[in-house]
């Protein structure tokens, strides 16, 4: 299957994109492209993925289709073919 | 008493006199520091119902229990006033040297009385009070005025707070400005000008007394290390300004005045894009390890040399809400905001509404007859340079357009509507006369509910509602029981905060966790270790509901009613019509609703008037004999 990342924030500047492409085998989990991102951007490691490598550090978060965000305990859910997760970091004021 | 010296610093313009009242250690206790201390010397020291623009509207000034200590962020102060755009509590907050300077005056906060006849600074010189001629500032800018004040003592030491044009000329969204920080919305520096009082400078040379040093330091220091870490590196890497793409993403990013959630040129406008482009630097308030504040600069074209904060309030407000892709132009209006003591939040949406009027044939061009454009010039959605030059004549009272937006959104429209027959108020974006923030709360549904019952009006950072909304915790589209306490739970959370106070960006500092079970301990143990007090989670839980209390009684006395807690016609009525947002409104049922379980979980009365038995309870008995039922 194939979904894109968008990236916001932190994780554009680590990333040096706005957004990729990622081809996976089916029933790939959040969690495994939280892992997958950190292999691929290093820098991403500390500040936007927590240094186990496979969780995404408050209050980074992904965000399906413009419809919900992932919460801790959907990590282990697994994406469609054609979805698209925003990786963005909320934290309001100003 | 440790952390405090016990005593307030009454002064009155009109009299010169001043005098000083002791507070005992337990009137501490309750109300602590920042926004509640401030407020509750309001509750005291104001003439009820007077125009808070008269001699009866006291300043009230209260620093931090943390001000001048090594706790990182704690360098902060409140301000509270009857506000003059709400009628209501008007309570800000602001950081860095000033509330530093003003705890090692010795005092812990002042109340300013009266109106003097005359421009005046008063100088707070630990305690000798000067009151000096300050027919030489008007008309300086907020930083010009620093700058002048420091220069005429020859001391940097010298720690000044300022008010710019605007505040002079009573506009009423005027802030006061301190060593580049805002104690922003509510109007206060139309207050200020309203008592002639261009500055209150200070020089303390006293030292911050605390219980328990060596354990302040350690608890300091851990924090420190923790603030330098990634729980703040996107507030030091890109400040808040990069939750224009999150917000634009999401569907509630304020366009056109709130007629759209999402803004096509929001990559333009994104923090992102100004870290790439037009970021100078990052700098930080005194006290702070973060150093959030990202300082664009505009260095070509007909903007060059401006040079603002960037935060994402001021951008929504300024950019997208008034249509605009320029970041120059955007820099330049904050920079204008900025020095003319302007708030930017109302600043841009009260412009936003009358480019809306525009749009819609209201106003025509003849309208924005100005010095600059003697024929007036087109105030259509997208023109940066309309809204540079709306800022000009909003901070000078230039023309009929700066006279009227000087007022704020509320008073405008109904200005207008009165006068042209319309129905501006349909898009007039506020709460209680609050401009609206940069969320839009149509599929916030919690937020709704906060920003409707907010005691300042439309204040995102008093709620803090949007959280739960956004973060996913709560279905943000539809409302259920649980609102009511969780609107309730928000505020209280913000209260305690903005009460220390301490900036919220270390929330999740201290132990990684923002909750309460992260946070309230070691908050104890920051307040035991400064005043030698027995704080426990429960007695910081109780600083909030305190915090909020007097606020919410004080507008009691003021004469608000359930009918006060509303949202703009536009969130109610007028659903969008594209993006994630689109076909969402707050019904009259949802709002009605969300208001009866919010007073609900507050404890207070179907009508939202709080019963005695519960501000006795939370150590108020003099405030449930005047307001409780």
């Amino acid at each position: 299957m194939r979904i894109h990342v968008e990236l916001l924030g932190l994780s554009r500047l680590a990333a040096g994109a706005k957004e990729i492409a990622l081809d996976l085998e089916e029933g790939t989990t959040f969690r495994d492209i939280v892992r997958l991102l950190g292999t691929r951007y290093p820098a991403m490691i500390g500040n936007v993925i927590q240094p186990d490598g496979e969780t995404l550090q408050s209050p980074n978060i992904f965000n399906l289709n413009v419809k919900r965000m992932i919460k801790t305990n959907q990590m282990g859910d697994s994406p469609s073919d054609g979805d698209r997760i925003i990786l963005m970091s909320i934290s309001a004021g100003g | 008493m440790y952390g405090y010296s016990g005593k307030i610093l009454h002064i009155d313009l009109a009299t010169r006199k001043t005098w000083v009242e002791s507070k005992p250690e337990q009137w501490y206790k309750i109300y602590i520091g920042g926004v509640s201390m401030a407020s509750r010397l309001c509750w005291e020291n104001i003439e009820v119902g007077c125009d808070p623009l008269s001699p009866g509207n006291p300043i009230c000034i209260a620093n931090g229990i943390f001000a001048g200590t090594p706790v990182p962020v704690g360098g902060k102060y409140g301000m509270a006033s009857k506000s003059p755009l709400t009628g209501f509590i008007g309570d800000s907050m602001s950081g860095s040297w000033f509330p530093v300077a003003l705890k090692r005056t010795g005092w812990d906060g002042f109340v300013i009385h009266g109106a003097s006849d005359k421009w005046v600074n008063v100088f707070i010189d630990d305690d000798k009070i000067e009151f000096r001629d300050a027919s030489h500032l008007l008309g300086l800018g907020t930083t010009e005025t620093e700058e002048a004040i420091s220069e005429e003592f020859g001391d940097d030491q010298v720690r000044s707070a300022t008010i710019g044009p605007a505040g002079e000329n009573l506009a009423r969204i005027a802030n006061v400005s301190n060593d580049g920080r805002k104690a922003g919305r509510t109007g206060h520096g139309a207050v200020w000008g309203s008592k002639k009082l261009k500055a209150l400078s200070i020089r303390g040379t006293h030292g911050v007394s605390v219980a328990d040093p060596e354990t302040l330091l350690k608890l300091s220091y851990e924090i420190l290390q923790a603030a330098q870490g990634p729980h703040t590196q996107k507030y030091r890497v890109l400040g808040t300004s990069s939750n224009v793409l999150n917000m634009n993403k999401l569907g509630l990013l304020p366009t056109r005045n709130y007629q759209q959630g999402t803004f096509e040129d929001a990559e333009l406008i994104s923090g992102e894009y100004l870290h790439e482009h037009y970021k100078a630097k990052t700098i930080a308030c005194a006290q702070c390890p973060i150093a959030c504040e990202q300082v664009g600069q505009v260095k070509e074209g007909p903007y060059a040399g401006a040079m603002g904060h960037v935060e994402y309030e001021s951008l929504y407000a300024l950019s997208s809400n008034c249509g605009v892709n320029s970041f120059p132009a955007i820099i330049q209006a904050i920079t204008n905001c900025n020095e003319f003591g302007l708030d930017t939040m109302s600043s841009g949406v009260t412009i936003s509404w009358a480019m809306e009027c525009y749009q819609r044939g209201v106003f025509t061009k003849e309208d924005f007859k100005c010095e600059k454009y003697p024929d007036g010039f087109e105030a259509e959605f997208g023109n940066g340079e309309a809204v540079v030059t709306l800022t000009e004549m909003i901070a000078n009272r230039e023309g009929y357009m700066g006279n009227l937006l000087a007022e704020g959104t509320k008073r405008a429209s109904a200005q207008v509507d009165e006068e042209r027959g319309t129905e501006t108020y349909k898009w007039a974006m506020h709460i209680k006369g609050l401009e609206c923030p940069g969320y839009d709360a149509r599929t916030l549904k919690t937020f709704a509910l906060g920003l409707a019952a907010g005691t300042r009006g439309a204040c995102h950072n008093r709620t803090a509602a949007y959280d739960p909304d956004i973060k996913g915790e709560v279905d943000r589209f539809s409302v259920d029981e649980t609102r009511g306490r969780l609107a309730k739970s928000t505020e209280e959370y913000a209260a305690v905060y903005d009460t220390l106070p301490l900036c919220k960006f270390i929330r999740r500092c201290f132990t990684g966790k923002a909750d309460r079970a992260g946070a309230w301990p070691a908050i104890a143990n920051l307040i035991n270790a400064t005043t030698g007090w027995d704080f426990d989670y429960d007695a910081v839980d109780l600083i909030g509901e305190r915090a909020h209390t007097i606020k919410k009684a004080f507008n009691i006395r003021e004469g608000w009613t359930r009918e006060d807690d509303h949202l703009p016609y536009r969130w109610q009525y007028e659903p969008m019509e594209v993006g994630p947002s689109a076909g969402y409104v707050v019904t009259d049922e949802e709002l009605e609703y969300l208001k009866d379980i919010y007073y609900e979980a507050k404890g207070w009365t179907k009508d939202g008037l709080i019963p005695k038995e519960k501000l006795i309870a939370l150590g108020m008995d003099d405030v449930a004999e005047e307001i409780g039922v």
